[in-house]
């Protein structure tokens, strides 16, 4: 058994008393809106920042495909450290640990992988006859990438962003134990209070705020692949 | 020999059956082709034969019995059956493609190979070559072959056949459907075979069903008299208004009862005996002559328009029994 | 620093810490796998059936590990068990999508000759769909792997053990050795799995797909 303050929570929690609604109207405003706000906020701004990163790399690498093996190793090698590692190491730095900084560095850190990844497959899976006919109207590169190869690799890039997204939701819950922000505030607090409903409230949330997003993306990407919508299984 | 005795398919929920009443017989030994437009129930029809897909109404009777006696796997085990698609298993090798009928019949190793090696050299695939070999190396027409090979691999009397030259350029197909003629010239089996086209239907088909949408019989016969007398409309139209020379490509030039070519022939055009008839008036016609030599066996017999039009004057029999051209 | 590192990795409870997240992760893993293959396989020949698992699938899938993984201290208390459910229920959804999808994109051509040619339904199953859908298969057990390697760390939170113990420990105690050495196995245990796992996933698939892969490549 790792931490003192579990097994003080372990007695409580004999008690069946789960969802205290009135403390959840007394501190709905105070607790639960900031920790959602927060973490949309941490969210947008980790996808925004990681997708004017990723984009340019993924398209770069497409073209310059010497470069795609070693910008799939260090993003790779990003992935793979635990989030949780990469979260702690990160506030260890000093100057970086102000606020909510380490958080979205790690977030981004976390989605570079699968948004390089899918654009370059979008880009790839554009039909080589296509970026043909384009070039043989008289499209300068620069037009063909823009009107043609990008718009045809959307759907691909969508199914990304949709993945990084919940992925970054998912991490941004962990952020809390660095005090990032967010609904994970309301999860460690509930623990460490040895609250149920503040550790239900929190995680509920996440868990719906996650799902949404979801949702909405794929509901994006089904829009922007009409031939796809239709397909019988 | 397989009957259909007042077969009809309605899918639950549907009002109008896409299979109504149909009745006809499959004698030993023949191939019987069902063809017709979309729609005409003519792949429900073969698939009640093996019971993929089971009868609302009537009957199909295999040799006497009906075909509900046996369960479904049994009866199709005793059933060949190739498909357009082919369906070979990806991931087995051609050899055991081949054997899984006979493997599930319980047949011991031995017999096994002899058999696939048998048939990879009746379908003309090498089995040192083939035996081994994954579906994935095989061109469409070497795997269409081999899914005739599997069908045949358990020695079924009958076989069903959904378009099964389907699945490759009308080049590959013709070679495909001439060797198979030359097969089923040995074996034998009693086949039901479907497909869209009336060309490929008066080729392979001894009798042929002609179905209207709505599955029902149209009219069921011969090739030769399908196309001499069409029953109905509908037969009329499905089967061409090339109708005649599809007749003529029933019966090949030397098969012709011809006056024989006298002398002063040197200048005319020679046409090869084993020609059809209908390519044979192409030629005739093309060279602007009136008149050319058939040759055949040595012989040498003079092919007018007039024996093609007595040929086509003559009775209903496949074998021709043109009268004299009137010299 | 690298010799700090390696120092507790001899420490006495190292072993036990990277037993109990070794654990936890292959045990959520198999039980995952018991529950979502039969459950795929029963809804392989149905639309319907199929269209459900795979929302299921695709909804679990977005869930934040966190999340599940507190929602099980309030019901199932704190400690291994604990962790184990909510690891167990967070594997379930890439083995389900990928096992639904991998069976029923079996080519239908496929089916259709083997029924015709009188193979009943469990040898269809046994012969021919599941060793045509192994590699994809196998590929959702292994990202499934991975990711519950990952999620265990976090158990730690709900007393659940594991390396995620010493992460906690190395950042709450301001020993940077500590919070590495945690990372380090982990990340290293994460790689183990993948290529452990990606060896299996060439195992299991057929000799003719690999070749027939290989002709598409």
């Amino acid at each position: 058994m790792s931490n003192p303050a579990l097994l003080l929570l372990q007695d409580v929690l004999e008690e069946p008393k789960l969802i205290d609604w009135e403390w959840i109207k007394e501190n709905f405003w105070e607790d639960i809106v900031p920790a959602l706000q927060g973490h949309i906020f941490l969210s947008f701004i980790s996808i925004g920042i990681a997708l004017i990163i990723a984009l340019p790399v993924g398209v770069l690498s497409a073209r310059y495909r010497k470069a795609y093996p070693p910008v799939t190793a260090v993003t790779g090698a990003l992935y793979s450290i635990p989030s949780l590692a990469l979260l702690a190491i990160l506030i260890s730095i000093p100057g970086v640990a102000i606020g909510p900084s380490p958080v979205i560095i790690a977030l981004v850190a976390y989605s570079l992988l699968i948004l390089i990844r899918n654009t370059v497959a979008g880009l790839d899976s554009v039909p080589p006859e296509t970026i043909d006919a384009a070039r043989g109207m008289g499209l300068t590169n620069r037009q063909i990438l823009f009107r043609v190869e990008l718009p045809l690799a959307l759907p691909i890039i969508v199914a990304g962003i949709r993945i990084a997204t919940v992925t970054i939701i998912g991490i941004a819950t962990i952020g809390a134990y660095i005090n990032g922000g967010g609904l994970g505030t309301l999860i460690f607090d509930g623990i460490g209070r040895q609250f149920p409903t503040m550790i239900i409230s929190g995680a509920v949330l996440a868990t719906a705020l996650a799902i949404v997003a979801d949702l909405l993306l794929l509901a994006l990407e089904r829009y922007l692949r009409p031939w796809a919508r239709a397909r019988r299984t | 020999m397989i009957e259909f005795r007042g077969v009809s398919k309605t899918y639950p929920g549907s009002e109008k059956p896409v299979v109504n009443d149909l009745s006809f017989e499959v004698p030993d030994g023949e191939i019987c082709v069902l063809v017709g437009p979309s729609g005409c129930g003519k792949t429900t029809s073969m698939r009640m034969v093996n019971r993929l897909i089971e009868i609302t109404e009537g009957e199909i009777l295999i040799d006497g019995e009906t075909n509900t006696s046996l369960s479904g796997t049994q009866l199709r085990r005793k059933i060949g059956y190739a498909i357009q698609q082919i369906g070979l298993f990806p991931h087995r090798t051609i050899a055991v493609n081949i054997g899984t009928v006979p493997k599930l019949l319980g047949w011991d190793k031995n017999r096994i190979k002899n058999r696939v090696d048998e048939l990879l050299d009746t379908v003309g695939l090498a089995p040192d070559d083939y035996r081994d070999r994954y579906p994935a190396e095989l061109s469409g027409g070497q795997q269409q072959r081999v899914g005739v090979a599997r069908a045949l691999a358990a020695d079924p009397p009958i076989m069903l056949m959904d378009e099964p030259f389907g699945a490759v350029d009308p080049i590959t197909r013709v070679g495909l459907q001439d060797e198979f003629l030359r097969i089923q010239k040995d074996i034998k089996k009693t086949i039901v075979f479907v497909t869209h086209d009336i060309d490929e239907a008066i080729k392979m088909g001894d009798k042929i069903a002609i179905l209207k949408q709505g599955g029902v019989l149209a009219q069921y016969d011969t090739p030769a008299n399908i196309l001499a007398r069409p029953d109905s409309e509908f037969v009329s139209s499905f089967v061409g208004g090339d109708r005649v020379l599809k007749r003529l490509s029933l019966t090949r030039v030397g098969e012709m009862d011809l006056e024989r070519a006298n002398g002063g022939t040197d200048d005319l055009l020679r046409i090869n005996g084993g020609l059809t008839v209908k390519d044979a008036l192409s030629e005739l016609i093309g060279s602007g002559h009136t008149r050319a030599v058939v040759e055949k066996d040595g012989e040498n017999g003079l092919l007018t328009f007039e024996a093609i039009e007595d040929l086509m004057g003559g009775t209903s029999d496949e074998d021709s029994n043109g009268g004299e051209s009137s010299e | 620093m690298l010799f700090k590192i390696l120092e507790v990795y001899a420490r006495p409870d190292f072993p036990e810490k990277l037993r109990q997240h070794i654990v936890l992760s292959l045990v959520a893993l198999l039980v995952a796998i018991a529950i979502a293959m039969p459950v795929a396989v029963m809804i392989r020949n149905t639309r319907l059936g199929a269209a459900i698992a795979i929302n299921i699938g695709n909804i679990g899938r977005a869930v934040p590990s966190l999340a599940i993984l507190a929602l099980a201290l309030p019901f199932f208390g704190i400690g291994f068990g604990s962790a184990l459910v909510a690891l167990t229920a967070l594997a379930i959804p890439p083995i389900l999508i990928n096992a639904s999808t991998g069976l029923r994109e079996v080519d239908k051509g496929i089916i259709d000759a083997a029924r015709g040619m009188g193979l009943s339904g469990s040898q269809i199953l046994t012969g021919i769909q599941l060793p045509i859908a192994a590699p994809v298969i196998f590929a959702g057990i292994k990202t499934s792997a991975v990711q519950t390697v990952a999620s265990a760390t976090l158990a730690t939170f709900i007393g659940g053990g594991g390396l995620g113990d010493l992460i906690v420990e190395g950042y709450s105690r301001k020993g940077p050795e500590i919070l590495l050495a945690g990372a380090l196995a982990v990340a290293i245990l994460a790689i183990i799995t993948e290529v452990g796992f990606g060896m299996l996933e060439r195992a299991f698939t057929p000799k003719g797909l690999k070749i027939a892969q290989k002709r598409r490549g």
